[in-house]
């Protein structure tokens, strides 16, 4: 534990120190200025990250957030005559507004429209930008001022010191953020906004932010590129930009600092590169082998597909043989970032970081950080008193799809304490019914009463918050989360702090909270020691079970089972029985949908049965299987059955 | 006075439009089958102008240079589907939209350091003497465009109402999975829909280029209103493009009369944003049902 806080720690302290006395070592103009392009593109690509790495979509806005940042930093010096930290925290709050009213309209959308939508806005700014002359001049450009800094002129060298300090507090600002819940809620998002909602955890609020934040961090760069080159052109912040600042974060690494830190180290030598023939050539040949080494050994151990052995080789190769061909490499620029790009995005999708944070784990021997003991049962989910009173009130509800009445006319009653089956053929409406009322769509008609209030209607997030938990027939587990992660994004009751206290790191008290009683509903679905793995790396069964857990965290009162024993082998169907018998112990209201009747006669106290969208019969288990409608359902009449 | 002027601008607007319908048809191709769009598109599109315009020069014929042309686009369009697509859709991820952006930079690289940065005319044996209809001049080279857009796409619908490997295709849009089961491969289908997107960007680039002349910047300013005009009609309708297209060039058209050339796109780019934000599967698009 200390080891890795020391070397962890050490790492990011010795660099930050190394940064911070090479210009009083070397003299030289040139190597500072790379320098402080390397910190404020450090600033940029965590920013960036934040929305391509966390969020997971292709953001194709964040070269305009930094011009925009820029813009707003150079104008108010000379409009406004701000000073050095508030015309930076004018170039941050541009970033935070314009990334705001641009995550507004994107916040339904996913993939494909989330790149259209940033793009065209990218385009539209740089209309504007272009357009709008009298304010930014036009595509003459806008000379800009270095403003004074409590009362100082600032030279190169404080210029760099106060660039690289801001680097290291937006990488701890950064840390705290994304190592709290708000960074598992962005992963979460990415993986499944459908359970993200049905957590209660809100996809959209949390899309916002993390979209807003990350334009910021672009804006605050652009505000100290402004002070940094003195002179802005719209055309500096175009396309060709945005592909650079994506090759720095896809070949540095998502989801790391460190990545971004080595992303943009890269992009600032990026023009050395290409002007000096030389350094070209050496490192267009180690690419190469890179990608050759690479590509036999995962073809050898067969962990890679064929196309993502030979595309990468061919890439690079085309880089040595075009790179021998053509008079100017600084013409084809933007093909041998491609090529580049390419390389990384099919052979490398961890980029460097991904692939170097694995080999120094295993070098240096680092364990993960020691977990908490876990917390009693009792404290994570107390008893509940059950009087066996009306729970959940389905009044007359209806869904229709078009024509189709999925749902039509259900009426019934959960009463508090039970364990409800619902069951029916296939067809009958069991998991509409359950989607309505888990809030996934509305109801066409129908009122729906928990404890006597009206239940919010048509949003998982409301229904979740108003304290129904579900499971999903379609598993929608966040599959690159831990299984401890995804329980404890769901954890109610337990984060307290705010987004300020967060950033400054005052938020691991809770943390740890969270860890323990995280652990306490892994113990009780038997998944105590895979606390660590991915969800996606889960067999099945235990997959089913984490999403059980993980809908515990919510502390519903009501809590929907929805096909839980669907494709589970025997033994652990048996397990299955026992955990949701544990459940039941602990006074929480189960509804149970379920094709397997040795289930639902073991675990039931009441069984509704539908058909065609309406509820056919009620009883206990025994009552219903002798029920002749019901026979009928299953198994056609006997009419039918004996022509 | 004004008013013929305005309905010249809108006239000669609609006919740009179309084009940009065209190569918005281009997206719904493949988005059907595949759910995939490519992002260099307009690289396609410049990049088939270019080569066609080789043709020309070697002393090709106008009339042999078009299928000529149109064949380097499939081919340019199995290139995407292969290099940039392929692998994604087999990992059910979104690393598509970034390797065709990737794809199409190498494309628009290699096109400035081939053919140069300047613009450069095309030559075609249409007029473009102009014809007075009720006041509006119209010549015979926007008519062809037109017609060309509407030939292509008639024909491509009749393709897949009508053969085999149509309806193949129309299967795997409408339900991948079962199609598959039937035994038509997806894979070759998705093939298919890149390579008839190809095709008919490089039309767009034949049909336009006359008109704007050839240059690299084409493709960006090309692909902008053509993924405006997708988004805002939806990915889903032919006739809906179609529309779009003839309403969106006509406002781009006048807004660059009444506001400056500068701000041409900017109709477009705020439509597509603000359709997104209110109807994210088009004015003309089936609203989808989320499935659990």
């Amino acid at each position: 534990m200390l080891k890795r806080l020391l070397l962890i720690r050490g790492a990011e302290l010795i660099a930050l120190m190394l940064l911070a006395i090479i210009p009083l070592a070397v003299n030289n103009s040139y190597a500072l200025g790379l320098l402080t392009l390397l910190a404020i593109y450090g600033i940029l690509l965590i920013g960036l990250d934040v929305t391509v790495g966390y969020l997971g979509q292709v953001n194709l806005a964040h070269a305009a957030f930094l011009g925009l940042g820029a813009y707003a930093a150079g104008l108010s010096v000379s409009l406004l005559g701000f000073g050095m930290l508030s015309a930076l925290a004018t170039s941050l709050v541009a970033g935070l507004i314009f990334g705001g009213l641009l995550a507004f309209p994107a916040l339904r959308l996913e993939g494909p429209q989330f790149a259209l939508a940033t793009l065209s806005f990218s385009a539209l700014s740089t209309t504007v930008l272009n357009e709008w002359e009298v304010l930014t001049g036009g595509a003459q450009g806008l000379q800009v001022s270095r403003p004074i800094f409590f009362g100082h002129t600032v030279n190169a060298q404080g210029f760099y010191w106060l660039c690289l300090i801001l680097l290291a507090l937006v990488w701890m600002a950064m840390r705290n953020l994304l190592s709290s819940q708000w960074g598992r809620a962005f992963e979460a998002l990415r993986d499944s906004p459908i359970a993200t909602d049905a957590m209660g955890v809100g996809t959209y609020r949390h899309k916002v932010a993390g979209f807003a934040l990350g334009s910021a961090l672009g804006g605050l760069a652009g505000g100290l590129y402004a002070f940094n080159f003195q002179y802005l052109q719209p055309q500096s912040f175009v396309y060709e930009l945005m592909v650079i600042l994506l090759l720095g974060v896809v070949l540095g690494g998502r989801k790391s600092l460190w990545g971004a830190f080595f992303g943009a180290s890269l992009i600032a030598l990026l023009p050395n590169l290409l002007s000096n023939r030389l350094l070209f050539e050496v490192i267009s040949a180690l690419g190469l082998l890179v990608a050759l080494a690479a590509g036999v050994r995962g073809l050898m151990k067969k962990t890679t597909r064929p196309f993502q052995a030979i595309a990468p080789i061919i890439a690079m190769g085309l880089l040595v043989v075009g790179g021998m061909l053509v008079a100017n490499t600084e013409d084809w620029r933007k093909a041998i970032f491609a090529l580049m790009l390419f390389s990384v995005v099919v052979g490398l999708p961890d980029g460097l970081m991904g692939f170097a944070a694995r080999f120094l784990t295993r070098l240096f021997r680092i364990d993960p950080p020691a977990l908490p003991p876990p917390a009693l049962l009792d404290a994570v989910l107390p008893a509940r008193h059950t009087d066996g009173k009306p729970l959940l009130d389905l009044q007359d509800l209806k869904r229709y799809f078009g024509g189709v009445k999925a749902v039509d006319g259900i009426s019934m009653t959960i009463s508090s304490g039970q364990v409800h089956g619902l069951i029916g053929p296939n067809g009958s409406g069991k998991s509409t019914a359950v989607n309505v009322i888990s809030g996934l769509y509305a109801p066409t008609a129908g009122e729906m009463l928990l404890q006597g209030k009206p239940l919010p209607k048509g949003s998982l997030f409301k229904v979740a918050r108003f304290g129904i938990a579900r499971t999903f027939q379609n598993l929608q587990l966040f599959g690159e989360l831990s299984a401890l992660d995804n329980v404890m994004v769901a954890m109610k009751g337990v984060y307290r702090s705010t987004l300020p206290l967060v950033l400054l790191g005052f938020a691991r008290g809770e943390e740890k909270r969270a860890q323990a009683e995280a652990l306490a509903l892994l113990e009780l679905v038997g998944l105590k020691r895979q606390a660590r793995v991915r969800a996606r790396d889960l067999t099945y069964g235990a997959q089913r079970f984490l999403e059980i857990a993980r809908a515990l965290a919510r502390k519903p009162e009501l809590l929907i089972l929805d096909e839980p024993a669907a494709g589970l082998a025997h033994p652990d169907v048996s397990n299955l029985l026992e955990i949701i018998r544990r459940i039941h112990q602990r006074g929480i209201t189960i509804i149970l949908i379920e094709h397997h009747m040795d289930v639902v006669s073991e675990l039931c106290d009441v069984v509704t049965v539908l058909d065609g969208g309406k509820v056919i019969a009620k009883g206990t288990p025994d009552e219903v299987k002798r029920d002749p409608k019901v026979i009928e359902a299953y198994l056609g009449t006997a009419a039918g059955s004996a022509a | 006075m004004d008013s013929i002027i305005i309905a010249q601008m809108a006239v000669s607007g609609a006919l740009m439009g179309l084009v940009y319908a065209l190569i918005a048809y281009g997206f719904q191709l493949t988005y059907s089958t595949s759910k995939s769009i490519n992002f260099g598109q307009g690289e396609l599109v410049m990049l088939s102008a270019f080569f066609s315009l080789t043709l020309l020069n070697w002393g090709v014929p106008y009339w042999l240079m078009v299928p000529g042309g149109l064949l380097f686009g499939v081919l340019l369009g199995l290139v995407v589907e292969r290099a940039g697509v392929r692998l994604a859709l087999e990992q059910k991820s979104e690393g598509w939209i970034l390797l065709t952006i990737i794809i199409g930079l190498l494309g628009f690289s290699a096109a400035e350091n081939i053919w140069g940065r300047d613009d450069r005319p095309f030559p075609t044996p249409i007029s473009s003497d102009a014809l007075q209809v009720f006041g509006v001049s119209i010549t015979p080279l926007e008519i062809s465009v037109a017609l060309g857009v509407f030939t292509v796409m008639g024909l491509i619908e009749l393709f897949k109402r009508k053969t085999l490997l149509g309806k193949a295709f129309e299967a795997v849009s409408a339900d991948r999975d079962a199609a598959e089961l039937m035994g038509i491969s997806a894979t070759r289908t998705i093939m298919l829909s890149y390579g008839l997107s190809g095709l008919v960007a490089a039309m767009a680039g034949i049909l336009i280029s006359p008109i704007t002349t050839v240059g690299p910047t084409m493709a960006s300013a090309l692909i902008l209103k053509a993924f405006s005009v997708a988004v805002v009609a939806g990915l889903d309708s032919g006739f809906g493009v179609v529309v779009i297209g003839i309403f969106l060039g006509a406002l781009e058209s006048l807004t660059s009369y009444y506001l400056g050339s500068g701000w041409r796109e900017a109709p477009g780019l705020i439509l597509l944003i603000l359709a997104l934000a209110v109807r994210p599967n088009g004015v003309f698009g089936k609203a989808s049902i989320r499935k659990v």
